[in-house]
């Protein structure tokens, strides 16, 4: 019509485009919204609906291999408040104060919150079931106890370094807790309140169950009677020597499995803030790392027999108290040297340069990789948290000085397990297991097993032969040698000492020692491999053969029963080699520094007496005969 | 029937129609828990609705026979009528306060908004003006600035800024129609902006709704409310909805459903598809509009069409927009679709004058 200009027509053309434009964008941010963002949005909109009252599930329990329950939970209820249903939110909290013995104001904050479902916490968290009656009996509006549980442990302390601990909201934070957390954890049940926006229940819903699941039950292959022997012996001995720390793996030499596996000192999980993190995080049986000493002088001889390069009975050797090796001079622990013996007695007097010989005629190459092949130097995969690897000497650095020195265990950081997976291999047949400590995992509800740890063999290091030849001598070390404090008549105890100084820092440590034994039981067959180890005894000789033997000895006694061990007849009889079979003759100490004497494995008790760096005179004198566990006392000079 | 010529006249009615229906059905499935609770024992929104519905067909029908609505001389009086409620509304004891604004007039059992009528009346009256402007001289005139701005001033002390944003952004796009030069429109922007700042200084309130609207998560509970609960209905609903009825946020999570933001329950039900749906449907309702505009026989109808479809549209987008989150909460109605007398009749009049200015 000639009355609109075509401008002007133009113009609503371009407005038509213009909301066109502003449609489309519609479009677009509804796309965003409902596609895009509609994951997120969702989330927050169930948040926004969520009105369930947590009903806890059990978590996982953690028994011993015959189903003896080490953690488990107790009734802890969880408070929850829902604010729009309440009247009076004051004289609530009050009430809720009162019983709980909490901070009334702090809690009225809680409470008056601008949320549908507040969770009392953590005034309300985790409360003493009466408290819980007895709130519900007050019948305050709007107030919910929740099921909710907290930890148990039935047996206090046992175990814990091994066990860890969960935290505030049950996550498993050390140990088998964190490792096994996925796994122990409850997946929460709850009832679901169908409400609106103010907490009115809805018309024609009606509350749903949402169904949670228990977390799983974690077998161990701890035998708690084992434990509670291994753990008294090392709190006996924590005090009797004032020790630093000790440690101790009892295992299963024919599959792996680890009978008992203990630290000190120990600690309550429940209260885990009040100790050091020191304590609760190092499970020294895994995580300590340190010169194993004589009882690595077992790889050198399982190696030396495999090689074939000796006969323990018929070659013999003679030690002038010390050995050269590439112009260094090596010290046997005995200064005057033990003189001609057979290399069996080279075993049992745990002879420093007869190991030296052994391992100079395996040869270098193959030392290192029999050191390898027992386990050396890599985890073991034992799959317990804080696991640690040891050190060996490279290829490059392992020169003739390293080679000897390994031969009698220095020069390397082992940790205990480790040195209990070599030895159970060398005295088993040849096996070499991985340690393992889950034996399985368990659904509570169904008693189906959802995991199952089957024994592993790594390697067959040395024949079924050599590993005779070498249960025999261990035999004799602690029936004739230096390991004689472990002898149990009937038991047939096989075992090796150690000694080894303490680094701290690329350097020794002056005057503190980790004394140590590993012995098994019985030898013909063995049932059992316990590793005891006490860090820094201080009232009494650093030995092993005197402190950790003889705690060995009472482990696999008082154990026999629970791993199968029984009293044999055939076993080699108690004896002495040195003159009496209950005494010995005192050698010369004069002249000698403290350290001297400690890395010596004199199978007496010593006592210090003065300050000073040399040992200037001794009681009783040179050459006299005292009993072969008596006392001689060192007066220290400068 | 005089009254349907042409294929547009159809569409517009079929259009209208249609949203009109569609609004009192979800009228019931949004408002019916809200009124249960709000309002028990009164009779439920969708049977208000309903009964609004017919008042609002009865107000079309006499509309689209009242010649008058051609006259000059009777929206000049309209005006002047509409200005005078806009006045008596502010006087405390005949205005009465809802939200914070004072908008609604009392007579008898009915309120009505004195700004819903003011928009129709600026907007027809200034078509009128625009009219008289004689081609080859600028059409650049104080009165048209005069008539926009005392309504505006006195709507604004309500307040009620959602009116006056539609009545002055539909009167500016009526003045580009009619051939306002474009860099009038840059100073416009310039004093735009300048407005919207001083509106902010004088009503803290809206600084707090703006705060809302950048980050609505911020406070959900709070000045973030609405916009978060709006978009928590629309987001899980996705390309389908959960199904007509199945609304969650109806049930008090989103205040007053069946009012303000019922295109979030709309999507939330029938999803993105149904949203297009309504979305498709005004955009129908422009096309027609124009149509019918363009076939107008005065100029003074065809700016007044072009004008009342534009406003209606300005209002529709400006509540999306609300309900999506694209612009901060402002308190608008879905013309045809939500809930309320005033804003249904209102809409059906405007439907009628449009009819009437163009047959």
């Amino acid at each position: 019509m000639k009355w609109i200009s075509i401008h002007s027509k133009k113009r609503l053309r371009i407005l038509y485009v213009l909301f066109m434009f502003v449609a489309v964008a519609i479009v677009i941010r509804l796309f965003f919204l409902q596609v895009l963002d509609q994951k997120e949005l969702t989330q927050k909109a169930e948040e926004n609906w969520d009105r369930e009252i947590p009903f806890a599930n059990e978590r996982g329990h953690i028994t011993d291999r015959k189903g003896k329950n080490i953690v488990t939970n107790k009734l802890a209820p969880t408070l929850y408040f829902m604010p729009s249903q309440s009247k009076d939110i004051e004289g609530a909290a009050a009430k809720i104060a009162k019983v709980l013995g909490v901070d009334e104001q702090k809690l009225l904050e809680k409470m008056k919150k601008k949320e549908y479902l507040v969770k009392l916490a953590p005034e309300g968290k985790n409360i003493p079931y009466e408290k819980a009656v007895e709130l519900q009996g007050m019948q305050i509006e709007g107030l919910y106890s929740g099921v909710d549980y907290s930890r148990d442990y039935p047996y206090g302390t046992l175990l814990s370094r091994f066990l860890g601990f969960t935290g505030y909201d049950a996550q498993g934070l050390a140990g088998i807790e964190y490792e096994y957390d996925k796994l122990l954890q409850a997946n929460s049940s709850a009832i679901r309140i169908f409400t609106d926006a103010k907490g009115n229940n809805l018309p024609n819903v009606k509350s749903a169950w949402k169904a949670g699941e228990d977390g799983a039950t974690v077998e161990l292959t701890i035998d708690v009677d084992v434990q509670q022997v291994v753990e008294r012996e090392l709190s006996q001995a924590m005090e009797r020597y004032d020790a630093d720390q000790a440690m101790a793996i009892a295992m299963n030499p024919n599959n792996g499995e680890i009978l008992a596996l203990a630290s000190y000192p120990t600690f309550n999980p429940a209260e885990y803030q009040t100790v050091e993190p020191a304590i609760y995080n190092r499970n020294l049986p895994v995580w300590m790392t340190y010169e194993p000493g004589s009882t690595f002088k077992i790889i050198t001889l399982s190696a030396a027999l495999e090689e074939n390069v000796v006969d323990l009975e018929k070659d013999t050797f003679y030690d002038p108290g010390y050995s050269m090796v590439a112009g260094a001079r090596l010290r046997c622990w005995k200064r005057e040297g033990h003189g001609s013996e057979t290399f069996l007695e080279v075993v049992e007097n745990s002879c420093n340069p007869g190991f030296i010989e052994l391992g100079q005629r395996i040869g270098n190459e193959k030392l290192l990789q029999y050191v390898k092949d027992f386990g050396f130097g890599k985890k073991t995969g034992s799959n317990i948290a804080g696991e640690a690897s040891g050190i060996l000497f490279s290829k490059d650095a392992f020169g003739p000085v390293e080679q000897a020195t390994t031969s009698f265990g220095q020069g390397v950081a082992v940790t205990p397990i480790q040195q209990v997976q070599a030895v159970a291999a060398a005295v088993n047949g040849g096996k070499l297991y991985t340690p393992y400590v889950v034996k399985q995992i368990i659904n509570p509800n169904t008693g189906e097993v959802i995991e199952e740890t089957k024994p592993e063999v790594k390697k067959q290091v040395i024949r079924e032969e050599t590993s005779a030849k070498v249960r025999g001598a261990l035999e004799s070390v602690v029936a004739k040698g230096s390991g004689r404090q472990a002898y149990r008549d009937g038991l047939r105890i096989g075992g090796k000492t150690g000694t080894a100084q303490k680094v701290e820092n690329g350097r020794y440590k002056d005057g503190e020692y980790i004394v140590s034994f590993i012995g098994f039981a019985p030898a013909d067959n063995p049932q059992v491999v316990v590793y005891v180890a006490v860090d820094n005894p201080k009232k009494a000789t650093q030995f092993g053969g005197v402190v950790a033997a003889p705690i060995v000895g009472q482990i696999i006694e008082d154990i026999a029963p629970f791993v199968g061990i029984e009293k044999s007849k055939e076993q080699l009889e108690k004896d002495y080699r040195w003159g009496d079979p209950i005494t010995v003759k005192v050698p010369n100490f004069i002249g000698q520094t403290k350290d001297d004497i400690a890395k010596q494995q004199y199978p007496f008790r010593i006592e210090w007496h003065g300050e000073g760096t040399k040992i200037g005179n001794q009681l009783p004198e040179v050459d006299s005969v005292i009993k072969q566990d008596g006392t001689i006392h060192l007066y220290l000079e400068n | 029937m005089a009254l349907l010529r042409g294929k547009e006249s159809y569409l517009l009615l079929v259009t209208t129609l249609m949203l009109t229906i569609i609004g009192i059905i979800f009228v019931y499935s949004a408002g019916t828990y809200w009124s249960a609770v709000h309002y028990s024992g009164k009779m439920p929104f969708y049977m208000k609705q309903s009964l609004y519905f017919a008042v609002a067909i009865v107000v079309f029908l006499i509309t689209t026979r009242l010649t008058i609505l051609k006259e000059q001389s009777f929206w000049k009086m309209a005006y002047i009528f509409s200005l005078v409620l806009l006045v008596l509304v502010l006087i405390p004891g005949i205005g009465l306060v809802r939200n914070g604004s004072q908008s609604w007039i009392g007579v008898g059992p009915l309120t009505i908004q004195p700004a819903e009528l003011t928009k129709i009346t600026v907007i027809v009256y200034m078509s009128h003006i625009l009219a008289q402007h004689k081609t080859g001289t600028s059409i650049i005139n104080w009165r048209h600035g005069l008539i926009l701005i005392l309504p505006v001033v006195l709507i604004m002390l309500q307040p009620d800024f959602g009116s006056v944003f539609i009545l002055v952004v539909s009167v500016f796009l009526l003045f580009f129609v009619a051939g306002y030069p474009l860099k009038l429109y840059a100073i416009f922007l310039i004093a735009g902006v300048a407005g919207l700042v001083g509106l902010i200084v004088t009503a803290p309130y809206r600084l707090k709704r703006i705060e809302a609207f950048i980050d609505p998560w911020v406070d959900p509970l709070g000045s973030g409310f609405q916009a978060v609960q709006s978009l928590m209905a629309i987001g899980p609903a996705g390309i389908f909805g959960h199904g007509f009825g199945q609304s969650r946020q109806k049930f008090l999570y989103l205040p007053e459903p069946q009012n303000d933001f019922i295109y979030a329950i709309i999507l939330e039900e029938v999803g993105l598809l149904g949203g297009l749906v309504i979305l498709a449907l005004f955009v129908l309702v422009i096309y027609a509009g124009y149509k019918f505009a363009v076939r107008a026989k005065t100029r003074t109808s065809y700016y007044a069409i072009i004008g009342l479809v534009t406003m209606l549209t300005v209002q529709a987008f400006l509540n999306i927009a609300v309900v999506i989150g694209l612009v901060p909460v402002t308190g608008v109605t879905l013309p045809f679709i939500s809930y309320g007398g005033t804003s249904l009749v209102t809409m059906w009049l405007i439907i009628g004058i449009i009819y009437q200015l163009a047959k």
